[in-house]
């Protein structure tokens, strides 16, 4: 059974990285994002290939998969749905929008308005959309994939505490090197991002996502969680620590890492590794306003050096 | 404060307690004090004097050389006694490492050498002083150590970081401070376990030097009048008496005195006794010496007294004394019934049965009538002044009987004449008659002379006995504390039908009621003689008896338990004391148990974890440790960038011991041996 996952999740693993040339540990991000159960935040430069990874993993799972492009115009009915007058039974039927997929690829979800992106809330927490006192849920697995561009101000909405506390990984995908950016010129990902085939069925995926919370997690790893998430609330760099929600998300994250890894039980470096990309995006720098442009990376740096201080678990 | 500071300032402070240790033991000379402790006071300032020492230090060889030569000259002809020479060699290794240090070991060297201090004073003292010197020693020296071993290990196992943490603040906790205090009221504890339960062999420590406290005068068998003018000031303690099985209220023995020699030749200025000859008297089967049988005239007392080295062979005791046991030596009685004991010991425990006078007394018809011989030498006079004889006549005219004119004369001497201790003599007039005509004051021994001398005149035998009133007595150690002023005269005078009676003539009472000790001082003074009884004079006996009593006790609560009835030594009080011990005991135990439950229980560690701290052991001999969030895995990266060669076996061993410590895995008893062995080549640098 284990090993049978393991296989799984290799295949998964070789199918994306075919698509995203030479970035082997945003691939993993990836998939450890989906075998959480978590929402995935990509943000980069553009053309780096956000949306190469996101519509890569959609393509190897043989779900149905949906991409929105966020723009400023877009309305909350353009995603959820609407229900609509049916002339011949004369009653409203609903008609689901784009967001009634497996996955959900919200490009540039920051250049919409705070209300578009604030109808997926309940979507990302609670896998439902209530509209018009009807609650209608939403297909399993599910999982949204936004990408974000950090250095476009204009006409962008930069994304809520709240709506980004819902995203399990925050996941930067930088410049690949030398000779896989020739791999690029040549054309490699292009053609493999076509020739992508699913993989992974939706029973396999909800299956791998069982085993994931089956992993052990030893009872001095839970404390070394706490001690994490407790720095981040005391240290005097941030005006907001990271939030239960966020604690829990590390620990998931951890226990998908390990099971990745190929191992049934979580280790200190899972959650060491995985801090910066589970809490980076949920803490508040003090003066942030004044640094907007910083301050993520500023708090990569102050979790970085939290990390240092915090005794590991021997 | 940092781990440093704390280090150096209790290296010095033992220092400090180890010279007061010597100066106790009169091993460090008073003229010397200053100049040690400025010596050592200035090697706090090392590194700033080290500069101008370096001069000296470069040539240490030489020093040692010359210190070497010195000192073997030293023992061997200058010094007092052997160990006066070890304690001169003691003071230059402790200057020399004082200037020298330059590491950890020296300072450890430093804590030895106040140590030795510690020992050579213990050979000599027996003071109560040396019990706090050395409380303060252990609980000095058990911090030290701790802090000693927080620096060792620092530089041991962080060489890079060792300076940085010995100079945090952090490290000095009161929680390792009270571990520390702990450890030591423990092992003060243990060792005075040790030293109750340990069988004692033979005598005291070795006379390595003996040393006498003050001497006493007038307790000779000559004695010039006036002699106790000197000591009559002085408050030193010559004995302790203690009154195992007398009267619930010793005050009320007004009339209590400790008899030491007495004399029957008087040249007119000097007593003196005329037949020097004593017999050696024998003990009998228990130990005890016998001297005499007792009349039946008063109480038997039992004194248990304890004797300063006062440079006397008198055995002080009351009058009549019955016998003496003393633990060894002879004893030696005289004609005048003084008793003596040569002693090689610097103090004195013996004890002693007397029977005491009745103050008022009926003729008893007992004692042996005088001898002719006898008479004439107890109505031996000088040449005397007609005044002399005429104012005895003129006292006792009115009743001429012996045992009336004695009383009427010394009521005369009483009421008359006025106690001082200055003595201020007429020159060129006879003392006595000074005393008895012209200046009419004086000390006891004028008092008792002109007594002797006046009863003398009347035919009636008398003589002149040297010792010490009664003392003030100690509430706190229930015992009479006798000291130099109560140095006292008093005659004996023989009655017929009466046999020898005490007559004091002194009128001392108003002169004494002003030498009253304050508590603070009886409570100390009880202390030491505490200390004394327990400690220093703690012998198999003791032993013997402590261990009987236990078991007679054990025994009587076993059969009082049995019975039904379990009853408390000191009744209520005892139970109640008992009772409290017994829930202080409990409610400590809980809190411990609570204390120990609250804090955090250390994880059982699996073998494996054994295995891969040993390789981390290993590892560390070679620089390489863990950092505080550094994971285990990460730590076995930078080793196998650092020590390729070992690579393997590392990540072999974390990987195993992650499996262990986070998977919960099994791992076999064989396979666990070979990474044992494994794991103890890692420290091994290849070439």
């Amino acid at each position: 059974m284990f090993m049978a996952s393991l296989e799984l999740i290799r295949r998964l693993e070789f199918n994306v990285a075919r698509a995203l040339v030479g970035k082997p540990e945003v691939v993993r991000l990836a998939v450890i994002g989906l075998l959480a159960r978590g929402h995935l935040l990509i943000e980069d430069v553009p053309g780096v290939g956000k949306t190469t990874l996101a519509h890569a993993l959609a393509k190897s799972l043989g779900v149905s998969f949906q991409r929105i492009q966020f723009t400023s115009d877009l309305l909350p009915s353009d995603i959820l749905g609407v229900s609509i007058y049916d002339g011949k039974t004369g009653e409203f039927v609903f008609k689901p929008g784009p967001l009634f997929s497996n996955i959900v690829l919200a490009d540039e979800i920051n250049r919409t308005t705070p209300k578009t992106q604030s109808s997926l809330l309940e979507a990302m927490n609670e896998y439902q959309v209530s509209l018009d006192h009807h609650t209608y849920p939403l297909p399993r697995p599910f999982m949204v994939l936004a990408t974000q561009n950090p250095l476009e101000y204009q006409g962008t909405h930069p994304l809520p505490e709240s709506q980004l506390d819902r995203f399990l990984l925050k996941i930067r995908i930088g410049y690949p090197d030398r000779n896989d950016e020739k791999e690029i010129l040549k054309g490699a990902g292009a053609t493999a991002l076509e020739q992508i085939e699913p993989v992974l069925s939706a029973q396999e995926v909800t299956d791998l996502q069982a085993a994931t919370e089956k992993v052990r997690v030893e009872e001095s790893l839970l404390d070394y969680v706490m001690a994490i998430v407790g720095a981040t609330r005391g240290s005097p760099l941030l005006a907001l620590g990271v939030s239960p929600r966020g604690a829990l998300a590390l620990l998931r994250a951890s226990q998908a890492r390990a099971l990745v890894d190929g191992r049934e039980y979580v280790v200190p470096d899972d959650i060491k590794r995985l801090a910066v990309p589970a809490l980076a995006h949920r803490v508040l720098v003090r003066a942030r306003l004044e640094r907007a442009a910083g301050s993520e990376l500023e708090a990569d740096a102050i979790i970085d050096a939290l990390l240092q201080e915090i005794p590991v678990p021997r | 404060m940092s781990v440093r500071l704390a280090f150096q300032l209790c290296t010095y402070l033992l220092i400090v307690d180890g010279l007061a240790a010597l100066a106790l033991a009169g091993l460090l000379e008073p003229a010397w004090w200053p100049f040690i402790i400025l010596v050592v006071m200035a090697s706090w300032l090392h590194e700033a004097v080290r500069a101008r020492v370096s001069a000296v230090v470069q040539h240490r060889h030489l020093i040692t050389i010359l210190a070497v030569g010195f000192f073997a000259l030293d023992l061997l002809y200058l010094a007092e006694s052997l160990l006066d020479g070890f304690v001169h060699l003691l003071l230059f290794a402790l200057l020399y490492k004082l200037y020298t240090r330059r590491t950890l070991r020296d300072s450890r060297d430093l804590l030895l050498l106040s140590f030795f201090m510690l020992v050579a004073a213990s050979a000599l003292t027996v003071s109560v002083g040396f019990l706090l010197i050395l409380i303060v020693f252990l609980l000095l020296g058990t911090w030290t150590f701790v802090l000693y071993h927080v620096m060792w290990e620092a530089e041991k196992n962080a060489p890079d970081q060792a300076a940085a943490l010995i100079e945090s603040r952090d490290l000095v906790t009161p929680s390792l401070l009270g571990l520390s205090v702990a450890a030591a009221v423990a092992s003060l504890l243990l060792t005075a376990l040790f030293f109750v339960v340990i069988p004692r062999v033979g005598q005291a420590a070795l006379p390595l030097r003996a040393r006498l406290g003050q001497m006493v005068t007038g307790f000779s068998d000559r004695v010039e009048l006036g002699s106790f003018g000197t000591i009559q000031t002085d408050a030193s303690v010559v004995m302790r008496v203690e009154l195992p099985d007398g009267p619930a209220d010793p005050e009320g023995l007004e009339s209590l005195r400790w008899r030491g020699v007495a004399f029957d030749h008087f040249s007119g200025r000097e007593w003196s006794v005329t037949n020097v000859e004593r017999r050696m008297l024998p003990r009998n089967p228990g130990g005890q010496i016998s001297l005499a049988r007792p009349r039946g005239t008063g109480y038997l007392i039992t004194q248990e007294i304890y004797l300063e080295p006062i440079g006397t062979e008198v055995l002080f005791a009351a009058p009549r004394l019955l016998g003496v046991t003393v633990s060894s030596g002879p004893v030696w009685v005289d004609a005048l019934d003084g008793v003596t004991s040569p002693v090689p010991r610097a103090r004195l425990r013996y004890r002693a049965l007397s029977e005491l006078e009745l103050p008022a007394r009926r003729p008893t018809g007992a004692g042996r009538p005088l001898s002719d011989e006898e008479r004439a030498r107890y109505l031996q006079l000088p040449l005397l002044s007609p005044r002399v004889r005429a104012l005895a006549r003129e006292v006792t005219r009115q009743s001429p009987e012996p045992w009336p004119a004695a009383l009427r004369l010394t009521h005369y001497l009483q009421t008359t004449l006025r106690y001082s201790l200055e003595l201020q003599r007429t020159p060129g007039v006879d003392p006595l008659e000074d005393f008895l005509f012209v200046s009419r004051s004086g000390n006891c021994e004028y008092f008792a002379t002109s007594l002797a001398v006046l009863l003398r005149t009347l035919d009636i035998p008398a003589r002149v006995v040297n010792g010490f009133q009664r003392g003030e007595w100690n509430p706190y150690g229930g015992y009479f504390t006798v000291r130099q002023w109560d140095a006292h005269s008093w005659v004996e005078a023989w009655i017929p039908g009466r046999g020898w009676v005490t007559l004091d003539p002194s009128p001392r009472a108003d002169f004494d009621s002003a030498r009253a000790s304050s508590t603070n001082f009886q409570y100390l003074d009880a202390l030491r003689m505490r200390w004394h009884r327990y400690v220093v004079n703690w012998s198999l006996g003791d032993q013997l008896r402590t261990s009987l009593t236990v078991r007679e006790q054990a025994l009587a609560w076993r059969r009082a338990f049995l019975a039904g009835g379990l009853s408390f030594p000191g009744g209520k009080r005892g139970a109640a004391i008992a009772v409290g011990a017994v829930l202080g005991l409990a409610a400590a135990l809980f809190l411990w148990r609570r204390g120990v439950a609250l804090a955090p229980l250390p994880v059982r560690r699996p073998a494996t974890v054994w295995v891969y701290e040993r390789m981390l052991r290993r590892l560390a001999r070679l620089g390489l440790r863990p950092g505080r969030g550094e994971t285990a895995r990460e730590f076995c990266l930078r080793v196998a960038a650092g020590l390729p060669e070992v690579r393997a076996t590392v990540e072999e061993i974390t990987r195993v011991y992650e499996a262990v410590r986070f998977g919960g895995a099994a791992v076999a008893a064989d396979e666990l041996a070979r990474l044992g062995r494994l794991a103890a080549t890692c420290g091994v640098p290849r070439g």
